[in-house]
């Protein structure tokens, strides 16, 4: 099975706090992968080391089959990423933060020119093409910086919360797009709190806790060991552990 | 990012610089309270006096610290955003009546320290009256006192609210901000350029026994009659009217005092009333009202710089809009030019000289070469915080397939045009003014500047990379400023570089009489700069690998 993202012991400490502690991913080419966990369980820092924004303290990582620590620049022409902190220029306008992504991956301009064109208009953005994106929402923000991601046509998306403050009807031409991709032979490696929408376009999981993969593999082999879970929630809450907690009654409300 | 911040991981060198900047309110709050010491027995002092028939210095004092007291709690709201007031759209969600939060919103002026120390010096004055044995004078005085530090309140109160109201429209608090920025500063040569052409002595005796004249004949000239409204208006300040009360106060002319401090109690009034309407608006709409700005066609698919990859021209190009599209970027290349309008019109004005406390200008080439230090001085703060300005564009570009070396000429390249444009046009306009000088060091003076940023600007990008600071650039305070250690190196930086490209013009003009020879000099320097600036930025480059973990974590940083 040919691997878009291998890791071996990643690990990555600050301070005391060990924030991933030695996992061990194995995201196969083609496949949609639902990154899950708690908030703070380590799935951010995981991106940021995978992308390249964050040194590993220790460990191994192949993306594309390449070594993103010594190739960084051919890594990161093969990916696109939408951060947890958009990545945008504030001053930019919209037209512009994408021909930017198109100059820096050395597209050529007439094709730069139509996909930009249709990612904004995919988007709904078309008429927010020329404003400056410090007074775009957070939902804009998001669309758009999804649309750099995808202007490149990466062969691996990387996508934190990507459905986070966007409308029904762009989140579900958005889904749509991101399954063609996948369709297409590209990866997707998604992390997401909205676990029903994990659970319907995601084809492979990994869960993280406490910084430790706890379960990774095919959504439905996952749920088969899993004492066969009715759902993705109920896997989730199986593995982080969710149900030990004792549960906390305000009867005053 | 979340993980980062949480577990404060930094290094050394962000330990140190959060540690300078966490420093500074506990020196000011430590400073306080001596200060305040001080000021209440400087106001005991001149109490204690006060009512004696000389003139007391010590009050005159006190009458200008009471007027740059209100000073500051018109412009402190826009110095000083972090002592922002309590978030009114926070509070509004509780059940809190209107008035309530108004009052609230006021008292919280009693945490800027200009306010409490004028509470010090007016209590002093008070005491002061009271030991002297002037009991109803100390009684007025405490009144006095007291209706002067509502009024402050009341200033500094209608001030903030004014400025969330200007500011809650991004583009017009843009254009404040902008217009803070230039002209403020420009302040201060107003005397210069409003009053009369220096010259001798008799020159400015004679001058002064003609405006005598004048105005015994009644004439009067637009700036006269101007600054005399201005004079008028002067004396019905809150502290004039306070210095006005005590004085006829200490000195038993009650009905005088008593008319004094009314004024005062009617402009407490006033101005309460007025930062009450002023804060009922803010409260009616708090959010933002700004439509959204439309930029200027883009120049990214334009300009192109022959030898310069795509990568690097599409960094150039993100940093121009972020600098032309700033108020303190705009600030950056307006300034130089203002500062050489300033000069140019003084010069004029004083027949092609000007002692310019610095040097004394006397040509056009002198004009030009202070200009060019001024556009190479007014990039600093853009300079040697190239990467934490762009936030969270930053990551954009560390996400990018751009090579470091890229990145860091791309941003050379943008700050290098602007420095360019604004010093070409400042000297062409100095040699349309004043075309003196040989034509030589007027070419020699350009390749020098060249090659002065060339030398320095590898330099300033690993300072950058070593003392980022998240900035606001449309803050017009310090939350727009580079670290103040960038800064200072920065400084020492351009003066190092800029040394050799003035040794060599005084080798060409001083020692050799040659100046046609400045030219070559400086164009072979500029060859000599460029050869080290690439193998510099080279190292500067392993500089931002190494640190750009680090970076990625300030630009967030608020």
């Amino acid at each position: 099975m040919e691997l878009a993202v291998e890791t071996r012991g990643l690990t990555r400490v600050f301070g005391s706090l060990r924030a991933v502690d030695g996992i061990d991913l194995a995201v196969p080419t083609g496949s949609f992968f639902g990154f899950l966990g708690p908030n703070g369980a380590g799935k951010s820092t995981t991106i940021k080391c995978l992308t390249g924004l964050l040194r590993p303290s220790s460990g191994t990582m192949r993306i594309l089959g390449l070594d993103p620590l010594t190739d960084s620049v051919a890594v990161k022409r093969r990916i696109g990423v939408v951060p947890e902190d958009l990545a945008l220029f504030d001053r930019l306008t919209a037209l512009e933060t994408l021909t930017f992504v198109a100059e820096v991956h050395g597209l050529d301009r007439t094709v730069a020119r139509d996909r930009a064109a249709d990612l904004l208009r995919l988007m709904d953005l078309q008429s927010a093409g020329s404003a400056l994106v410090t007074d775009f929402s957070h939902g804009m923000r998001k669309k758009l910086s999804l649309a750099a991601a995808l202007l490149p046509a990466p062969r691996l998306l990387f996508l934190d919360e990507p459905f986070e403050g966007i409308d029904a009807v762009a989140s579900r031409q958005i889904k749509d797009l991101l399954q063609s991709f996948v369709a297409r032979g590209g990866t997707i490696f998604l992390t997401s709190h909205i676990l029903e929408i994990v659970e319907r376009l995601s084809t492979h999981i990994g869960v993280i806790a406490g910084g430790r993969l706890v379960a990774q593999g095919p959504i439905e082999e996952l749920r088969a060991g899993a004492s066969g879970a009715a759902s993705l929630e109920e896997l989730f809450i199986t593995l982080v552990g969710g149900d030990t907690r004792v549960p906390i009654a305000l009867d005053w409300i | 990012m979340n993980s980062l911040e949480r577990t404060g991981a930094r290094d050394t060198l962000e330990r140190f610089s959060l540690a300078i900047e966490q420093i500074g309110p506990i020196i000011a709050l430590t400073l306080l309270a001596p200060s305040a010491v001080g000021l209440a027995a400087l106001g005991a002092y001149a109490g204690y006096w006060l009512p004696g028939p000389d003139r007391v210095a010590m009050f005159d004092l006190l009458r200008i610290l009471l007027l740059v007291s209100s000073a500051f709690c018109v412009v402190g709201p826009l110095l000083m955003p972090s002592m922002e007031r309590t978030n009114t759209v926070r509070l509004l969600l509780l059940p809190i009546h209107r008035r309530t939060l108004y009052i609230a919103h006021a008292a919280s002026a009693f945490s800027e320290p200009w306010v409490l120390l004028a509470v010090a010096a007016l209590a002093g004055v008070s005491a002061g009256l009271f030991v002297a044995g002037a009991v109803v004078a100390a009684v007025l005085a405490l009144v006095a006192g007291l209706l002067l530090i509502l009024a402050l309140v009341g200033m500094s109160t209608l001030c903030a609210s004014f400025l969330h109201l200007i500011f809650r429209d991004r583009r017009r608090g843009e254009l404040l901000a902008l217009i803070f920025i230039v002209v403020v500063p420009l302040l201060g040569l107003l005397p210069s350029l409003m009053g009369p052409p220096s010259g001798t002595r008799e020159e400015r005796l004679a001058e002064r026994r003609a405006r005598a004249e004048r105005l015994a004949r009644g004439e009067e000239h637009l700036n006269e009659r101007g600054i005399r409204i201005a004079s008028s208006a002067f004396g019905f300040l809150p502290s004039e009217l306070y210095v006005r009360s005590m004085r006829y106060a200490a000195h038993r002319d009650r009905t005088t005092a008593a008319a004094s401090l009314a004024g005062l109690g009617l402009s407490v009034a006033i101005l309460h009333a007025l930062g009450m309407l002023t804060f009922s608006g803010l409260l009616r709409s708090p959010g933002s009202s700004a439509p959204r700005q439309a930029a200027r066609a883009t120049l990214f698919d334009r300009a192109r710089i022959p030898g310069l990859s795509r990568a690097t021209m599409a960094v150039a190009h993100a940093q121009l809009c972020l600098t032309l599209r700033t108020p303190r970027g705009r600030s950056m290349l307006l300034s130089p030019l203002l500062v050489f309008g300033m000069f140019a019109i003084l010069l004029r004005r004083n027949g092609g000289a000007f002692d310019a406390g610095f040097a004394t200008l006397n040509s056009g080439l002198g004009l030009a070469t202070v200009s060019a230090a001024t556009c190479l001085m007014a990039i600093l703060p853009f300079a040697v915080n190239q990467f934490a300005i762009d936030r969270a564009g930053l990551t954009l570009a560390l996400l990018s397939p751009l090579g470091r070396r890229e990145l860091l000429v791309g941003k050379a390249v943008a700050n290098g045009l602007l420095v360019g444009a604004s010093t070409l046009f400042c000297a062409a306009a100095s040699w349309m003014l004043l075309p003196s000088g040989h034509p030589a060091l007027w070419i020699g003076l350009l390749l020098g500047l060249a090659a002065t940023y060339t030398l320095a600007a590898p330099g300033v990008a690993v300072l950058s990379a070593i003392f980022p600071r998240a900035v606001d650039l449309n803050s017009i305070g310090r939350g727009s400023n580079a670290h103040g250690a960038a800064n200072l190196l920065g400084l020492l930086l351009f003066a190092v570089a800029g040394a050799p490209s003035i040794l060599l013009t005084l080798l060409a003009t001083g020692l050799l009489h040659r100046p046609a020879l400045a030219p070559v000099l400086m164009l072979v320097w500029l060859g000599i700069c460029w050869i080290c600036s690439r193998l510099l930025f080279e190292g500067a480059a392993q500089v931002f690998a190494r640190r750009s973990e680090n970076l990625g974590m300030v630009k967030s940083e608020r």
